[in-house]
Order: structure tokens, then C-alpha cells, then sequence
């Protein structure tokens, strides 16, 4: 069984998804500044939609993996729109966007 | 049926045998190609040409019979012009936002219904690959601008931006009419339901333009072609890339082959954005009052398909021609007038005509105003 | 599935992991975005082999012509056009990768070695005949009888992120 022909069956689809969330974490993880953080939840977000989506197909054959996923991409903008204005106004107090800077409350 | 719909299987049928893929690969080379390329090219000459008329001058008159090679001497210059990027420019970026555009632009004529018989693909979801579609132009205006170095053109592109997601929602809400009287979202079969074979009693009984179907779809017929003008940039929401106020706003340091993209694009967009409009709301292919397919004589396919082209291309140059009479006829709205318009203005009269086209099916039970008229009322 | 069409699949795939990749690891915040774009992108294609098509044109209006937008839109009124604002990782990769790499690795390999005991696929019937049909319709009917619960909150939730977002957006 060859890469092409994993990758493109149920098993592939599991797996792209895995590794979507994998990159999506060490994104979050890795990056500062604070929308670099949100491309990590984004890519979060599509991974877990591939892994429902990939349940509706080879699983179950019904639709509700799908609207699953419709639900998650509906939250994603509903988040993303909040998550950026939140910046916004973070910017506006501190002229930076870098998530370390985000420390009015310590100590 | 649906499967003869394809233009590749037509092709197929009309120059024998072959294998499918490559009738598929030559009607994509073939619209692209003969449709949407020499469109970009010969709008821009019919363009400079309307304009002199309306402006009572001569026009472009050099280059070929009246002009009209025009284009092609405009297409050799820019060629030959230099390739530059602005200092501190972002490579990658200024290559790669052309492309969006003119990607955006040209992959939504696979589904254009140009005929029964010539259609790319009857997608399913026809109509919302469209919308998605031409959402691929934002992010190459705002990479293009933020990538010239330029606040002029940063600018620009942010209003361009702005204007083209904000104008996308009159733009599927005027949609939504018609695909709740067509109960699909496949546009070769939104145009069938248009047509006049009145003969036919029931629910497949076509009810002619959708247009004409109930006040409520006049009304977002109109809005549709305004909300189209203002995706694509056209005046009067001309401002991202107003000559006058932002020296050409977010396409002001693209120079030769790359501005003829953008400019390719926009054509392309509003080609696409009109024929949308006469698919919807103008019955696509049919020709009004008439129905070639019971005539009684079995007309050949092709000539069927020819006919139904050039009424679908009269629709569509019709309304093109209109696009370009309001660019040199009406003046630009500021920014904040055309946000306002958008959102204060066109969003709530899309949704009471969403609501009142939902009420006339309800009230009606799905029947157009010519079907009352025409079929005798009783319900 | 033809071995032609799975060979688009898997270029398509290929192009969303190399453009997960560039998200992750790329230090100019404004290329990750676009590689986001991508993987949007690529993830709408692989929506539309699996018979999601509704679902694929749905994501690439959100996540394409919404969120990509949005996120463009941030990146250019918060940074400055100084390209050394645009670099923004950490120096030590080790811990995130090391961390994620033993949070998922026994989620890859089940997921990898687990062509035996993986459980009823369903019949060959209803696999292929629902699995390419439209789906709207079947979406949409659903949304309208065995989700509106769904539906409707997240209409509520929509209006409030609409609201919020304004407000705390607003010039001061």
C-alpha cells in the first residue's frame, strides 16, 4: 500500500487530520504574536472538521458529520471576528500585538 | 440528460469519439481561452469605445477596422514594458496577487450556462461555487496593495477589501430568491425552469423570467446588478481604485503585464457577474415568448446550442453594455456613502425580499405571476 | 476511486500539509496567513472528494473570503510596514514540539495501525449511494428538523459576536 493510496483512505484522512492539529498546537505554541496564535486555532479548528467529516463518510454514511462541521466553521468566523477585535483593542492599549506584553496582571 | 448538459460531452456527441478527459481539457482551453481572455480584451476596447461616444469623441480608431485590434497593440505594450517591484516591495506577494484575481475571475466560467448543451459543469452546487469563487479576489487585492510599499495603495485595498466582503451579502440575499422558487442550487436547471413551455401544468410547469416571477425578485434583479457593480469595483463604487483620489488606489504601482491582469480580472468579474444576473433573473438561454425545443420539428443539437448561446451572449453584452454606461455616466460614492448603502440601504431590502418572495410561494403555492396570468388563477 | 482522481487528491493534500507547515514554522506572520489560505484551500478540496460538497463551498466563503480577510486586515492596521515587526517566533522550538509529539503520537499510531479492528464500515450500498449525492437538501432539511436546536443558538451566538466584536472594536 503506498503513500498515495493511504493517504487518499479513510486511515489518510485520520491522519491529515492529526497532523493538521499537530501543527495547528505547535503553532499555538510557538508564535507570539497574538494572531499567529489564532492561525494555530484556525488549523485547529479544520482538523477536527476533516476528522468529522471523515466519520460521515467511512463511518456512519449519515449527515450529521457534516453538520458538525458547518457548526464548527459557523463558531470559527463567530471566534475569529471576536479574537480579532480583542486584538484590536490590545493594540490600542499597548501599541503591540506580542502575547508577551499581555502582563498588566502579573504581580 | 443532465450528462449530454456537459459541454465536454457535447463535444464528444458533435466531433466523434475520443475520450472524455481530453473534450474536457479542450472546452476548458476553449473558454478560457476563446470566451474569457478575448471578453477581457475586447472590453477594454468596447470600453475606451462607449466611453468616446458618450463622451462625443472618436475613440480608439487606429489599429484595425475601427479600432478593434486595439487591444492587442495595448496587450504587445504592456509586454514589452519593464518588470519592476517597488523598493522594499514584497516579492512573493506583488507576483502572487495577480493571480488571485484572475483566478478568482476565470474559474467561475466552468459553470457558466452559455447553453443547454455547452455548460462546463452542472456542479450541484453551482450557484455557491460562484460565491465562492469570486471570494478569492479580496485576499489578491489586499496582498497586492499591502506588497506595493505604498499608502495610497495600502489604502485602496483596504476599501477594496471591505467593499467587496460587505457587498457580498446583498449579493447572496438576492440570490436566495431564486433558488427558493427554483429549489436548487444548480444553475443549468434554474435556467430550464425559466423558460415558456406554459403547456406543461404543475410544478414543472417553467414560469418564465425569474425576474418577472413576483415584485419582490424585480426588486432584487436590480439590487443583484448593483451589488455585482460594487463587487467588481465598477462605478459608482469605484473608489478603491479611483483615478482622481487615490491615483489609482491599490493597482497604482503595478505597471505593464501585471496591472493588464488586474484589469483582465475586473473584466472578467463583471462578464461573470452579468451573466449570473441573466441566468438568475433574465432566463439564461430562452428566447422570450418562444420555445425551440417543442416546435414540433426536431432541431439538431448544435444548432439548438448555437441559437441558445448567442441569446445567452445578447443577455449578457446587454448588461456588460449597461456596466459600462454607468461608469461614464454616474459619479463615485464616497467610502462612507457606499458602506452605509450597503448595509443601511440594500441588506434590509434583500431580507424583506427574501421574506416576501417566502410569503408569495406560501400564498401562491409556488406559481409566478405568469402563471396566473397565463394558466387561469384558482389554487 | 480512479487512480487519476487520487492522484489530485493527494496533490491536493500534499498542499495543505506544506501549507500547515509554512503556518507553523514561518517567521513573517503576513506568508503564514497566505499559507493559511492555502490550507484552506486544500482542505475545501478534500471536503469536495469525500461528497461534502456543500460543505466545501461553505468553507472556503467563511475561511477564504471571511476569516483569510479579516486576519489580512488585522496583520495591516497593528503592524507597522516594517518587515522586522513581522518576525515573531520564540527561540526554542524544542518544548512544543517535544510536547506535541508526546501528546499525539499514540493518536498517530492507533490511528495508523488500525486497518483490523477498526469496526463496521457499513454497507457497500449506502456507502456509494449517499456518499456522492448532493447534499444540500439533505442539510438543509436536517438543520430544520433534527438540529434547529443548534440552528437557532447559534444564530444567537452569531448576533452576539456581531455585537461584541463592534463594540469592542469601536474608535474611542
Amino acid at each position: 500500500m503506498n503513500i498515495i493510496s493511504f493517504l487518499t483512505s479513510y486511515h489518510g484522512y485520520l491522519t491529515i487530520g492529526v497532523c493538521l492539529f499537530i501543527l495547528g498546537c505547535i503553532c499555538m505554541m510557538w508564535r507570539k504574536n497574538a494572531i499567529g496564535i489564532l492561525l494555530g486555532i484556525e488549523l485547529i479548528l479544520n482538523a477536527a472538521g476533516i476528522n468529522f467529516v471523515a466519520f460521515s463518510r467511512f463511518r456512519t454514511g449519515a449527515i450529521d458529520g457534516q453538520l458538525a462541521t458547518l457548526f464548527v466553521i459557523i463558531i470559527a468566523a463567530a471566534e475569529a471576528a471576536v479574537a480579532l477585535a480583542i486584538i484590536l483593542r490590545f493594540y490600542r492599549l499597548k501599541e503591540t500585538i506580542d502575547s508577551d506584553q499581555a502582563n498588566l496582571m502579573r504581580n | 440528460m443532465a450528462e449530454t448538459a456537459y459541454f465536454a460531452h457535447s463535444l464528444q456527441t458533435w466531433l466523434g469519439g475520443g475520450p472524455l478527459w481530453i473534450w474536457g481539457a479542450v472546452s476548458a482551453v476553449v473558454v478560457i481561452f476563446g470566451l474569457a481572455l478575448p471578453f477581457g480584451g475586447l472590453a477594454t476596447y468596447a470600453e475606451r469605445k462607449i466611453a468616446a461616444d458618450i463622451q462625443d469623441r472618436v475613440g480608439p480608431n487606429r489599429v484595425g477596422p475601427f479600432g478593434i485590434l486595439q487591444f492587442l497593440a495595448d496587450a504587445v505594450k504592456m509586454l514589452a514594458k519593464e518588470d519592476f517591484i517597488p523598493r522594499g516591495g514584497d516579492h512573493f506577494l506583488f507576483n502572487i496577487a495577480p493571480v488571485f484575481v484572475v483566478v478568482g475571475a476565470c474559474a467561475t466560467f466552468a459553470v457558466l450556462p452559455l447553453s443547454k448543451y455547452l455548460l462546463g459543469a452542472d456542479l450541484n452546487i453551482g450557484v455557491l461555487y460562484v460565491l465562492a469563487i469570486s471570494t478569492l479576489v479580496s485576499p489578491g487585492l489586499l496582498l497586492g496593495s499591502w506588497a506595493s510599499e505604498n499608502k495610497w495603495s495600502l489604502l485602496g485595498g483596504l476599501r477594496a477589501a471591505a467593499q467587496i466582503v460587505s457587498y457580498e451579502i446583498p449579493v447572496a440575499l438576492c440570490i436566495l430568491p431564486i433558488i427558493l422558487i427554483s429549489g436548487t442550487l444548480q444553475i443549468g436547471t434554474i435556467v430550464e425552469l425559466q423558460g415558456w413551455n406554459l403547456a406543461l401544468e404543475g410544478a414543472k410547469s417553467p414560469h418564465f423570467w425569474n425576474l418577472f416571477h413576483n415584485p419582490f425578485t424585480l426588486v432584487s434583479g436590480f439590487i443583484l446588478f448593483i451589488a455585482g457593480l460594487a463587487e467588481t469595483n465598477r462605478i459608482p463604487f469605484d473608489l478603491p481604485e479611483a483615478e482622481s483620489e487615490l491615483v489609482s488606489g491599490f493597482n497604482t504601482e503595478f505597471s505593464g503585464m501585471r496591472f493588464g491582469l488586474f484589469a483582465l480580472g475586473e473584466f472578467c468579474e463583471v462578464f461573470v457577474m452579468c451573466a449570473m444576473v441573466t441566468a438568475l433573473y433574465l432566463g439564461g438561454w430562452h428566447i422570450p415568448f418562444l420555445d425551440i425545443e417543442s416546435f414540433g420539428v426536431t432541431l439538431p443539437t448544435l444548432l439548438v446550442a448555437l441559437i441558445q448561446l448567442t441569446m445567452f451572449m445578447i443577455k449578457t453584452l446587454l448588461l456588460v453594455f449597461v456596466v459600462m454606461w454607468l461608469r461614464w455616466t454616474l459619479p463615485r460614492l464616497r467610502v462612507d456613502q457606499l458602506m452605509s448603502l450597503c448595509w443601511k440601504g440594500l441588506v434590509p431590502i434583500c431580507l424583506f425580499n427574501v421574506l416576501g418572495t417566502a410569503v408569495w410561494l406560501w400564498v401562491f403555492h409556488g406559481r409566478s405571476l405568469a402563471q396566473l396570468i397565463f394558466q387561469g388563477g384558482g389554487h | 476511486m480512479s487512480s487519476g482522481s487520487q492522484a489530485i487528491l493527494f496533490a491536493f493534500q500534499l498542499m495543505t500539509l506544506m501549507s500547515a507547515v509554512l503556518v507553523a514554522f514561518h517567521p513573517n506572520i503576513l506568508y503564514a496567513s497566505v499559507a493559511l489560505l492555502f490550507t484552506f484551500l486544500g482542505v475545501a478540496c478534500m471536503f469536495i472528494f469525500i461528497g461534502a460538497d456543500f460543505l466545501a463551498g461553505a468553507q472556503v466563503i467563511v475561511y477564504v473570503g471571511g476569516i483569510t480577510i479579516l486576519i489580512l486586515f488585522a496583520i495591516m492596521l497593528t503592524q507597522w510596514m516594517y518587515k522586522a515587526t513581522l518576525r515573531d517566533v520564540r527561540t526554542k522550538i524544542l518544548l512544543p514540539v517535544v510536547a506535541c509529539g508526546l501528546l499525539v503520537t499514540p493518536i498517530l499510531l492507533k490511528t495508523t495501525r488500525l486497518i483490523a479492528d477498526l469496526g463496521p464500515l457499513g454497507t457497500a450500498e449506502t456507502m456509494t449511494a449517499f456518499s456522492f449525492s448532493p447534499k444540500t437538501q439533505v442539510i438543509g432539511q436536517a438543520l430544520l428538523t433534527s438540529y434547529v436546536l443548534p440552528f437557532e443558538a447559534v444564530t444567537i451566538l452569531l448576533l452576539g459576536a456581531l455585537v461584541g466584536a463592534v463594540w469592542l472594536a469601536r474608535p474611542q
